[in-house]
């Protein structure tokens, strides 16, 4: 029955004094470290990545008020790494409030005392997406390109003909863009990208 | 000197902000006649003033001449009808980027009559520095509120404050080099530099014995060095230094972070009453954004700031007995604390350091159920806390201890600023929470509580007026859990305004908290100055030291509820041989400087 009981019924029922495991029961002190503790379920802990949900979006980097979490592109072996360090959190469960996909998961876990700073870090890396013309790789990462996909309706994948253009450098888009104009309505485009055009022709002819 | 006529900042009389929201129209004369008092300043003052306005609800600016400011900051001080008005800080600020000039601006808390919010008031004086002679005339001279004040933007941005009677370093480390300040914006918030150190300590008077303490004392446990000059057993002069663990928290929220990343770190300023810090500048914050912020949200702050003032007052009353030798009572005030702390880390997700505020509102609501726990707590506490005191006030060891020593009169408490129980235990009639508009971000307005004032000014009145505010502290939870009304949590903000100021503050459990903002582009924060209590309660202290025995001097300290910070030790163990290796002081700032960054 325990197991099928809602969150808040879980949260009303945790009692301090029935969760603590120590034999003699002290009304204040407690034996800590020699005993573990159970924080309360509402407990601020450390975060988790979990590395299966996250998709590299960096929201959570953007949000993090001390630099804990650090996002990294290293382009030539196409990688975007999340590198989270705890050592510098604050537990502030900023990054929590601001993940798109739940993938930063809230601990109860307050412990982080270690002899090997290693066993603070968490590292994610993503495989970055690609450009289908020119084989460069992106800013972004496969599974941002993926959760895109899910997550916008039909009508304005169509209507921005996202299909042909997502998987594209910012520079393919626009050549696109132009050939496209071009095709459509003639000569008729704004001189800036005329002048793009040429250059970019000269350079590849 | 230069005078400020011959600047070219410009300078017209503007309104940003209407009693009933923004107009850009009011003209000054509606302003001036706004409040009592303003109109006479501008009288007494009028040639010297080149701007007035009215920077949000109950705040008011005026540009003045800087030769002037000293008059003008005694004008308001010692305002014959406002009798608690004080100066409450000043920030000074590089503007170069904007005007090309520095700015400093003493502001002070106006209170015309007490807990008569509407009409109570701040007012800012903002003076122009040249940027190539940054020097104003010295406040302090005549107004010892004003000696920490302009020692620290001598210290933080270079500013000359002309006949200042002690322009020691304050706040800067003694091996910081000459000539180098950190808050001007052309400095990093990274770069520190190290020089050879050089001490200034105050010259020992004559015939005394210099007893030092700190700056690590297992007393009070924060770093602060006191050098008591002693004849005897009697204290005759004290030497401060202190700002040990100053963390230049204020340079790393300007520019690097947003808005809502600021107000996590301004959390942190103090693991005591850090929620004060967080409502002040989220008030700030939220003043400058101009949005009202729902009640349920008000009222949820102002619960969490009661619970904290609530177990502070315990917490510190533990010190005092600690202190006297009467450790039954320490233990027993801390044993009584206890179910506070346990309560609130089931309300917010932690002991300390809530993390419950966010610019708008909260982040966690408070479920029903939970009232009937806090109902409970409340109760406990309050018949705990009675017995303590039946038991604690009927000691002789603490009363004959706390009873007459370390007397802050009420004309000392006054020059220098005192605030909140300190001063309230010398006769002073002021609370913030009554006497300004915390409306916007807090609910005491619709609450009832009594502020709790006696004359004698000693330890025991300290105690005193502590235990009494504890009391009307359990009493506003009681009111707030049963008025609390539904509704949202929070709002959300869009885009601050760029280059505008406003003060957010709270009465923390030991005194005003004002957290100045002024905004930049891009949502960034372009200034916030902070200012704990502490930071006027502390320069007072020598004074009540004085005529006083060296064994009451940590309960004298103790008694202002000095904000408390760890020391910082490193030492190195060697695991193979299991030798300790203590490091010099040369080694551990090369080892913080390469492993910056890591932790
Ligand atoms: S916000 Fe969530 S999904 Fe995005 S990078 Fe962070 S953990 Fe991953
Ligand atoms: S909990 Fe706060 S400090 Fe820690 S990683 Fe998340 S946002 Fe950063």
């Amino acid at each position: 029955m325990a197991e099928s009981a809602s969150y808040t019924e879980k949260l009303k029922r945790w009692d301090r004094f029935k969760a603590e495991k120590f034999s003699k029961k002290a009304p204040v002190t407690t034996p800590y470290p020699f005993i573990d503790i159970e924080k309360p379920p509402e407990y601020r802990g450390i975060p988790h990545i979990n590395p299966e949900k996250c998709i590299g979006c960096g929201a959570c980097v953007n949000a993090c008020p001390p630099d804990a979490l650090i996002m990294e592109w290293d382009k030539e072996h196409g990688v975007k790494r999340l590198t989270y360090n705890a050592a510098r959190c604050i537990r502030c469960a900023r990054c929590i409030e601001v993940c798109p996909t739940g993938a930063m998961e809230p601990t109860t876990r307050f412990e982080v005392a270690t002899d090997n700073k290693e066993d603070l870090v968490e590292v994610v890396e993503h495989k970055l997406a690609y450009c289908e013309e020119c084989g460069e790789y992106l800013d972004f990462t496969e599974r941002q390109i993926e959760y895109v996909r899910n997550i916008l309706p039909k009508d304005v994948f169509d209507a921005y003909a996202l299909e042909d253009r997502i998987k594209l450098t910012q520079e393919e888009k626009m050549r696109r863009t132009v050939i496209k104009l071009r095709e459509t309505e003639g000569n008729v485009y704004p001189a800036f990208m005329l002048v793009r055009e040429t250059k970019d022709d000269g350079g590849e002819e | 000197m230069v005078n400020t006529k011959d600047l070219e900042a410009h300078f017209e009389f503007e309104c940003k902000a209407c009693e009933n929201g923004r107009c850009a129209k009011a003209d000054v004369n509606s302003i001036l006649s706004e409040r009592k008092g303003l109109r006479d300043f501008y009288e007494a003052f009028k040639e010297h003033i080149k701007g007035c306005k009215r920077m949000t609800y109950g705040q008011y600016q005026f540009v003045i001449d800087r030769e002037v400011l000293p008059e003008a900051v005694l004008w308001w001080h010692n305002h014959p009808e406002f009798k608690e008005t004080h100066l409450s800080t000043a920030v000074g600020t590089d503007e170069r980027p904007l005007n090309g000039h520095f700015v400093y601006m003493p502001f002070l808390n106006v209170q015309v009559e007490f807990a008569n919010e509407p009409e109570n008031y701040w007012v800012f004086l903002r003076t122009y520095l040249l940027a190539d002679d940054p020097s104003f005339p010295s406040v302090a001279e005549k107004l010892p509120a004003a000696l920490w004040i302009e020692r620290e933007v001598k210290d933080l941005l270079g500013f000359k404050p002309v006949n200042h009677p002690d322009p020691r370093r304050l706040i800067l480390p003694e091996d910081w080099p000459e000539g180098v300040y950190p808050l001007r914006k052309d400095m990093d918030y990274r770069h520190s530099p190290i020089t050879e150190p050089k001490v200034e300590f105050k010259e020992k008077p004559e015939d005394t014995t210099l007893v030092p303490m700190g700056p690590a004392h297992m007393g009070i446990e924060e770093p602060a060095h006191f050098r008591l000059f002693v004849k005897g057993e009697e204290i005759v002069d004290v030497d401060y230094r202190g700002f040990y663990s100053h963390r230049g928290i204020e340079k790393t929220g300007e520019g690097r972070l947003t808005y809502n990343q600021v107000l996590f770190l301004a959390e942190r300023i103090c693991g005591i009453c850090g929620y004060q810090h967080s409502v002040s500048y989220a008030m700030a914050v939220e003043r400058l954004a101009d949005v009202d912020i729902p009640d349920r949200a008000r009222y949820i702050r102002t619960l969490l700031l009661e619970l904290e003032r609530i177990h502070n007052h315990l917490l510190w009353v533990g010190i005092a007995a600690h202190m006297v030798g009467y450790d039954t009572g320490f233990m027993h005030a801390w044993r009584i604390r206890e179910p506070v702390m346990w309560l609130v880390e089931r309300l917010t997700g932690n002991r300390k350091q809530y993390g419950m505020n966010i610019v708008g509102g909260v982040r966690r609501d408070i479920l029903d159920y939970r009232k009937e726990e806090i109902l409970k707590v409340v109760k406990q506490i309050r018949e705990g806390t009675k017995t303590f005191l039946d038991v604690a006030l009927n000691t002789n060891t603490f009363i004959k201890r706390a009873e007459g020593v370390g007397i802050l009169p009420y004309k000392v408490a006054k020059a220098y600023s005192v605030l909140g129980p300190t001063a309230r235990a010398s006769g002073r009639k002021i609370d913030v929470r009554k006497d300004q508009a915390v409306k916007t971000a807090t609910a005491y307005n619709e609450i009832d509580f009594k502020v709790p004032v006696y004359k004698e000014g000693d330890v025991l009145a300290r105690v005193l007026v502590r235990m009494d505010e504890l009391f009307e502290s359990l009493w506003m939870v009681e009111q707030l859990i049963d008025q609390m009304p539904g509704g949202d949590i929070m709002v959300p903000i869009g885009k601050l305004p760029e280059y505008e100021e406003a003060l957010g503050f709270t009465e923390a459990h030991r005194g005003e908290v004002v957290h100045y903002v002024m905004t930049g582009e891009k949502n960034k924060v372009y200034r916030w100055k902070v200012r704990a209590p502490t930071y006027n309660n502390l320069p007072a202290v020598p004074e009540m030291l004085k005529g006083y025995h060296v064994a009451d001097a940590p309960l004298i300290i103790a008694s202002i509820d000095p904000c408390y910070s760890c020391t910082e030790r490193v030492q190195f163990v060697d695991v193979n041989t299991g030798k300790v290796k203590v490091l010099t002081e040369a080694e551990f700032n090369e080892l913080s400087i390469k492993y910056k960054g890591v932790f």
